[in-house]
């Protein structure tokens, strides 16, 4: 009879365990995502310019068929030159046949406003995030060609597939308030 | 029997799991992927003919805790800028002298009498004690100072942020801007998309001022007329390429430029009518994507590079 005794009482400690473990776990589930939603800090993903090494991955490893990375013009610091090396491949005429374009998808047109400076825009319907672009900006220009996650296109997955491949760490959560690094912006946040 | 073959069969699955993770992840290691597909190989603009090279590099000048802004050769000694001080070497490196300036200073020039130092919006003249002799009127918000040169009495000041030269007497009086407009075609006036604006007098006493969103380099009467200029934009080593270069410019007694480009970085000597006549420093030599050092030359031909990726003057002498 106490060896029944016994055993009924190792159960019930068992399930008791289970039940408090169990418990436990929905009211600290429940009070972390209340006090997150309270608090109002969401993060999404973000590329920080200054890191990023133009490797090409976020043209492969994003898990949408076509990227949520694109490039951005930051058109404060654009040079408008009429020899970008973000929009011709090197070497290449200085003209706007698609022999002579570095994009591999098109995805810059290249405007004349008046002589001798030229405007580029970013047809983000054909920007693929390769970053091609970048690289010849950053190597030959100052830079204002950069990648940024849209997070009109961003599923904010709970482990970014591109920062998870990302060689230079150059992928992280920033807070969803402030959801975009662009270059331009560097001095007046410094100044604000 | 039975369940031995399921245990082995299930331990069999779980090693096959397990090693399909093992490899998944050695193969997806950052470090670990294929070439980039859209990788953009400008390699074969960093090579150099070695026919072309006339330098040879040969000595480092460590500037210790210094963050330097500029770089003047003048009477067998260099006057480096940066910080909140003037540090005078000798032409081995050895410190001669050294002065505490205002901070934040961009750029110099030295004559017998003074040593006028750029900042950001003003220009500062210190004697060769290093005395602060005036602190000239500051010329607005916008303007970025980012070089000097001096012919006789006068000092013209390279101002980037509104695209103009600005001439001063050398007591500090404004005298006269220009923004290197003309009638012809030419004269489009100086495209400046970024703080790289530089001129210099020659030893004929010529005013050239670079145009760097021309890719060209613009010569001006002492009154701001445009008199010629030369420009060569091109991938190739002969010519200059991207968003402002040449960003740095001095020039050698025969009225030759050497001649300093930021992204890709190389320091190249062209004769006065715009022909390359050789490489001092291949790309190879600096930082990829770094800053164009500032540099200057002495009677020798001897050209003192101020690396600002590695805080340090480079000596190149001729081979």
């Amino acid at each position: 009879m106490e060896e029944k005794d016994k055993g009924l009482s190792r159960r019930k400690f068992i399930n008791d365990g289970v039940r408090l473990t169990l418990g436990l776990t929905v009211v600290g589930t429940g009070v972390f995502s209340l006090k997150r939603s309270a608090s109002g800090k969401d993060y999404v993903w973000q590329i920080d310019p200054v890191k990023c090494t133009q490797c090409g991955r976020c043209a492969t490893e994003c898990v949408k068929s076509d990227s949520a990375v694109k490039c951005v013009h930051a058109y404060d610091l654009c040079g408008y030159c009429d020899l970008c090396g973000g929009y011709f491949k090197p070497g290449a005429k200085l003209q706007t046949g698609a022999e002579n374009q570095l994009c591999p998808t098109a995805a810059i047109q290249r405007r004349f406003i008046e002589e001798p400076y030229f405007e580029y825009i970013i047809d983000e319907e054909l920007c693929i995030g390769c970053a091609k672009c970048v690289k010849g900006c950053s190597a030959f220009g100052n830079g204002s060609l950069h990648l940024q996650i849209r997070h009109d296109l961003c599923l904010n997955c709970n482990q970014c597939a591109i920062a998870t491949s990302c060689p230079s760490d150059a992928i992280s959560r920033v807070p969803a308030d402030k959801p975009y690094i662009i270059k331009g912006d560097f001095t007046s946040e410094e100044e604000g | 029997m039975k369940k031995r073959s399921l245990t082995i069969v299930v331990l069999v699955i779980l090693g096959v799991i397990l090693g399909v993770i093992v490899i998944d992840f050695l193969n997806n290691r950052p470090d670990r992927r294929g070439e980039n597909p859209y990788a953009l190989k400008v390699d074969k603009y960093r090579e150099v003919d070695p026919e072309l090279i006339s330098h040879k590099e040969t000595r480092n000048f460590s500037l210790g805790v210094m963050i330097p802004s500029g770089i003047f050769y003048y009477k067998k000694s260099l006057y480096i800028t940066g910080n909140s001080s003037l540090v005078v070497l000798a032409l081995d490196g050895s410190p001669a002298d050294m002065h505490e300036t205002l901070p934040h200073s961009t750029c110099l020039a030295v004559n017998d009498q003074y040593i006028f130092i750029g900042f950001p919006n003003f220009v500062a003249k210190y004697d060769h004690s290093g005395e602060l002799l005036q602190k000239w009127t500051e010329l607005g918000e916008s303007t970025v100072i980012t070089s000097l040169a001096i012919k006789d009495n006068y000092v013209f000041v390279a101002d980037a942020g509104n695209r103009r030269v600005v001439i001063y007497s050398d007591q500090g009086e404004v005298t006269g801007e220009f923004e290197g407009k003309s009638e012809t075609e030419a004269g489009h006036g100086f495209i400046v998309p970024s703080p790289n604006f530089d001129l210099a007098v020659n030893s004929f006493g010529e005013l050239w001022v670079v145009n760097p969103g021309k890719h060209a380099i613009e010569n001006y009467s002492d009154d701001g007329r445009m008199r010629g200029f030369w420009e060569n934009a091109s991938f190739d080593i002969d010519g200059f390429l991207g968003c402002c270069n040449p960003a740095r410019i001095t020039v050698m007694d025969d009225g030759s430029f050497v001649t300093s480009e930021k992204g890709m970085v190389r320091i190249k000597i062209y004769d006065q009518s715009g022909q390359l006549k050789s490489v001092v420093a291949p790309p190879d030599l600096f930082k990829e994507e770094g800053k164009a050092p500032d540099v200057c030359v002495d009677e020798n031909g001897v050209v003192y590079a101020l690396d600002f990726d590695k805080d340090v003057v480079r000596v190149f002498e001729p081979i």
